[in-house]
Order: C-alpha cells, then structure tokens, then sequence
C-alpha cells in the first residue's frame, strides 16, 4: 500500500468509529516555540510542559538529528502530557501564531573572550532568528535566555520590531532564586517566604537589594542594619557571591546550567500566560524608570501579565544599591555601542 | 568568624524573627530517592519534582562532581518546586527512609556485546547498589528503569530479599505509551482516550495486544480483524516495529532516550506514592500469571497502589499472544540460568 491508500484506510477506521460533527480544524489555543534545543531550551521546554502550559510545543534548532530525535522522545511521552501537539523543524514557519517564544539559542563564550565579542558573535546569530520569530508570529511575547542576557533582550527587542513590553530576557529572575535560597537555608524557612530580589545586570554586577530583604514584612535590615555588607556579619558578606559564582559552580560541577534556568523560564511563561499579574525580577528596557538613563535592558522588578510586561517596579533604592545600578547601566551601553548591527 | 560563630549569628538572628514552637525535626513525609545522575536519572528526577511527587528528593551516584553540580543546579530552582528538601552524595545512608527508590545506574550496551555479557556487568553493578538500598530502606518500593529492565527487575528483586510486590520495572510502559500515540494520531484522537498495551519483554520480543486495543469500548478489532497483523491492513502491520525502533530512533537521532522514559516512570511513581490503584504494564515477578511457568519478571498490567503491585491482570491472550508471552519467559530465564551471582 502507498501512503494514500494507507491515510485512506485510516480515514475508513475513523469513519467506523466516528460520527463527524465540525471539521475540528481551530487555531493553536496556546502555541509556545522554544528556539534552541541544547541542554537550556530542553529544560524550558520539560517545565513548560510538566507545568501544563501550552497546547502545542514547537521546538526550531539548526541541528536537524537531535531536533528531530527531542521532537520524538517528547512525543514517546506525549500519553504523559495529556497529548500536547509537539513538533519541530528548522522552519520558522513551524512557529506562526506562537505566543511565546523562548529564545535560548547562541554563542557560548570562549576561554579569554571578551564580552564585545561573544555579544558580537550573538548578534550575528539573532540576526537570522529574530526577525524569522517576528514576521510568523507578530503578536508574540519574546522571552531570551541568551548570554549576556540583558544585552541580548536589547538585541532581540531591536531586531524584532516590538513594543518594549513584548520583550523580555530572564534576567535576574535566577540569581534572585538562588538568593531567597540561600537565605532560606540560613532562616530554615521555605524559599517563597522569603522576599528578596537582585535587580539589574544578570552576572557578576548584578546588585541584591538587601535593603528590601524581609520575611512576613520584617526586613532583615531592621534586625541586623549591615546584613550583606562588607562590614556586615561575616557569614553573610558572601551571599551575594554565592549567587554569582552559583552558575559557575555548576557549570565546574556538570560543564552547564540548565534545570534551574529551565524552572525560572517557566514561571515568567505561566505568568504570562495565566495573566497572573506576578513580579518578578526580568530582564526588560528600563530607561527612565529609577532614573536610568541610558537605552538599556536591565532587571527590575516587573508585573508579567497577558500583555508581557505591564508595568516596573519603582523600587526604592539607597544610595549605595543606586549607584551600583546606574554602573551596570553604563557598563551595558558602552557594550552596546560597540555592537556593528 | 569561623563557621560555628555564623552558626550563631544566624541563631540570633532566626530568634529574633521568631517564636519557636516546637523543634520542627521530623521524618521526611515523602522520600524519593534516584540513583543515577545520567540523563535518564535527571529525567526521572525534574518529572517527579515538577508532578510535585516527593517532599524529599535525594540522588546517589559515585561520579561526584557531576552528581553536585545536578544537585545544586536543582537546588537553586528550589523556589519555583516549592521548597522540596533535595540532597545527593554516594552514600546510601542519605537514601534512609525512601518510599520510593529508582534505579538508573547500570552499564550500557557495547556494539556487538551479548545480552548475557551487559546483564552480568550489570547484576556486578546492583550486588553493589541493591543490598544498600534496602538496607536503609527496607520498607522501600524499588523501580528497576535500568536495561535489560525484565531482567534486571528480577535481580533486583533477589538481592533486595523484598516481597515481590515491592520491585518492579518500568517495562513495557513506555512501549505502551510510545503505541498508544502512534495509534492515537492515525485516529485523530488524544492517547488517553486509546486503549492499547504491550506487554511481555521490554524490548524486541514486546507483544502488543491488538486483540486488547479498544476506543471508548469499541476493539479496533471488531472493525479491522487483522491489524497489526502482517496479512492485515499495511499501514497498521508496522506499527510494533515502530514501537520496538523508537528507542533506537531516538538514540540514533539524538545519542539516548531520556524524557518519555522520565516521565513514564514519574507515573508510576504517582499511582504508588498516591495510592492510585491505576493500572499499567509494568515489569514484576509474574510466574503463575497467565500461566506463565518460569521464574522470571515481564510487564502485565499491574494495579499500583502504596503498596506496589497489588495485582496482576490476567490479561485475555489470544493463542498467537499466548506464544508470544511464553516465548519472552523462556528466552529471559535462558539468560537467568547462565548468570553468576
């Protein structure tokens, strides 16, 4: 039997079976593409999928075998996921009518390169991917995972054509993870009962706000004024940096990140999606807010609803913490004007 | 300050924010324990943490870098599980008190290498890891995800000295899982509602049970009396084969399976741990089932609840099915007779 006898045959199983009532062609009811199939894009994609988030799954990578072999392993469990539509290719016409799309694919840096560069390479790269995520799916959310995130949020906002509210990178929404973590351990109390943010540039700069660290509405500064500092007790001097050299422990460790960055992508996905009005601390373009002024993407606090990001979070920041912003802030834009787009 | 003075630092500071009530030390409510950190391990590992399955996850493996790093990648994602207690090390001890143990750890199959050759690599393999696995936990369900699962599930089974109902492999699972999706997008309909199973071995000499598959009550088999059969409908005759050359597939496109079996073996993690009573083709100790004669584990249906396998379905074979099922059992305890324990 050719195909078509073989569709042919099916078609007369169904009939035997069903009773046809409408042709039951609809749009995807909830389309999410995730660009970039690597160890992050998959651990997006598990916790979107286990978190039962999306109706169709598309996945878009250049390296044809392992694509195709994700696409099938997924589908091997799709009984398990409630029968989400999952598919992939290297078409971004797979994509059309998404509204999200997750963007994790780039450049990793190389030993001794410099920022510029990598950011450079990636540029490059997103040249070719957003523009293609643009024009099928119009209405999108953009979310990139890329490094150097908030540079490449920028590059990706540019690219794309959006409004700044449809664009966002994941930010600090980990390293602020870690840090209630962190802190939680040390209070033994659970992670979401700890308030606690880093804002600004998502690695080594990123600045914590201890000033806004509290538990049940009490601050911690109000227990311990110098917690965090320097000058601070001594155990808690290092937090900060716990949370910045967390990534590069776990790439020492196992040679990449990929379940806890995963985990946070899910959760700005479900905010959007659920129009849930949560904060959470992204990656998004923030002149003018907190008196920045440069064209930057930086985290700050932000309301994620069905629109993306509705609104940012004027947090109060003391002078300290101020300054540290506004030093990420330049430290992104002189990167940025360097960039050949 | 050394580590015993921010010790009490953070001792100041926890009474400070807090009236404490009782000691607040108690028995993990709900241990899961994975051992193996490869893919399928991590796999096994992000399904059951985002179903929200166990209070406690800790994973065991011997490589310990790699075993930190998925620790404490974990970890950091620890806000968005919901504060599970995760924790992982070589030593079996931190598994004390699991409900529920899931062993990944085994050697794979070298090109051209017998069955009998990896099941003995793997049987010197579990003489290490099973008497430690009950030993801390020896009220334990034991899940065999390890290949040759059927044998593999049987030697488990004899080194743990547990009652039968309390070892058991994921079999022939996820074949039914990876059938019933086939099935399902040739009838337009999701897989849940497609009744179909495989059982018998894991693998190559897996016998569907066309006889069995059903759409809200109707058999395909009323409406089709051959297929899947070689003399019946061509389309539907290739249909095991492609089950049976999934996993190659996947391996072949993308190096290893590691997601669909994650997720089916997370439900039969959530029909045990919950109590279910759900039925699902699973490997155990089946002698006398079905009148099977030899001493050896292949998936039937199975009712899992907190017990384990409570029952066994006497499945309705009919006399090819029959032969089939029969020639599994003695082509496994061929391979049984020549082990060395």
């Amino acid at each position: 039997m050719s195909n078509n006898q073989e569709e042919e045959f099916d078609e007369t199983i169904r009939k035997r079976l069903f009773s046809q009532v409408c042709d039951g062609e609809t749009k995807p009811p909830c389309k999410v593409t995730v660009v970039g199939v690597g160890s992050v894009g998959m651990a997006c994609s598990m916790s979107i999928l286990l978190k039962h988030l999306a109706t169709d799954l598309i996945l878009i990578d250049v390296i044809e075998d392992k694509l195709k072999g994700e696409v099938l392993d997924l589908n091997h469990g799709n009984l398990f996921l409630s029968n989400v539509h999952i598919d992939g290719g290297k078409d971004y016409a797979l994509s059309a009518g998404s509204k999200i799309v997750v963007v994790t694919a780039g450049a990793r840096q190389q030993v001794g390169e410099s920022r510029l560069s990598l950011v450079q390479r990636n540029v490059n790269i997103f040249k070719h991917i957003i523009p293609k995520i643009a024009e099928h799916s119009p209405d999108a959310i953009i979310i990139v995972v890329s490094n150097p995130v908030d540079l490449m949020t920028f590059v990706a906002w540019k690219l794309s054509g959006f409004p700044r509210h449809r664009v966002l990178g994941t930010g600090t929404n980990l390293d602020s993870a870690r840090f209630r973590h962190i802190i939680s351990t040390r209070l033994k109390v659970s992670p979401s009962s700890i308030h606690a943010c880093i804002v600004g540039e998502h690695g080594d700069s990123s600045v914590p706000l201890w000033s806004c660290v509290s538990v049940s509405g009490r601050s911690l500064t109000s227990v311990e004024p110098n917690i965090g500092k320097p000058d601070g007790p001594k155990g808690w001097d290092k937090v900060h940096k716990e949370v910045v050299d967390g990534a590069y422990d776990v790439i020492r460790l196992k040679g990449y990140t990929n379940w806890a960055i995963g985990l946070s992508c899910a959760e700005m996905v479900e905010s959007i999606l659920k129009n849930k009005h949560r904060i959470m601390p992204v990656s998004c373009f923030v002149k003018g807010v907190v008196g920045i002024k440069e064209d930057v993407c930086l985290s700050l606090p932000c309301v994620l609803n069905a629109s993306g990001v509705s609104s940012v979070v004027e947090v109060s920041l003391n002078k300290d913490e101020k300054s540290a912003l506004d030093k990420s802030a330049s430290l992104i834009s002189e990167v940025q004007a360097g960039l050949k787009w």
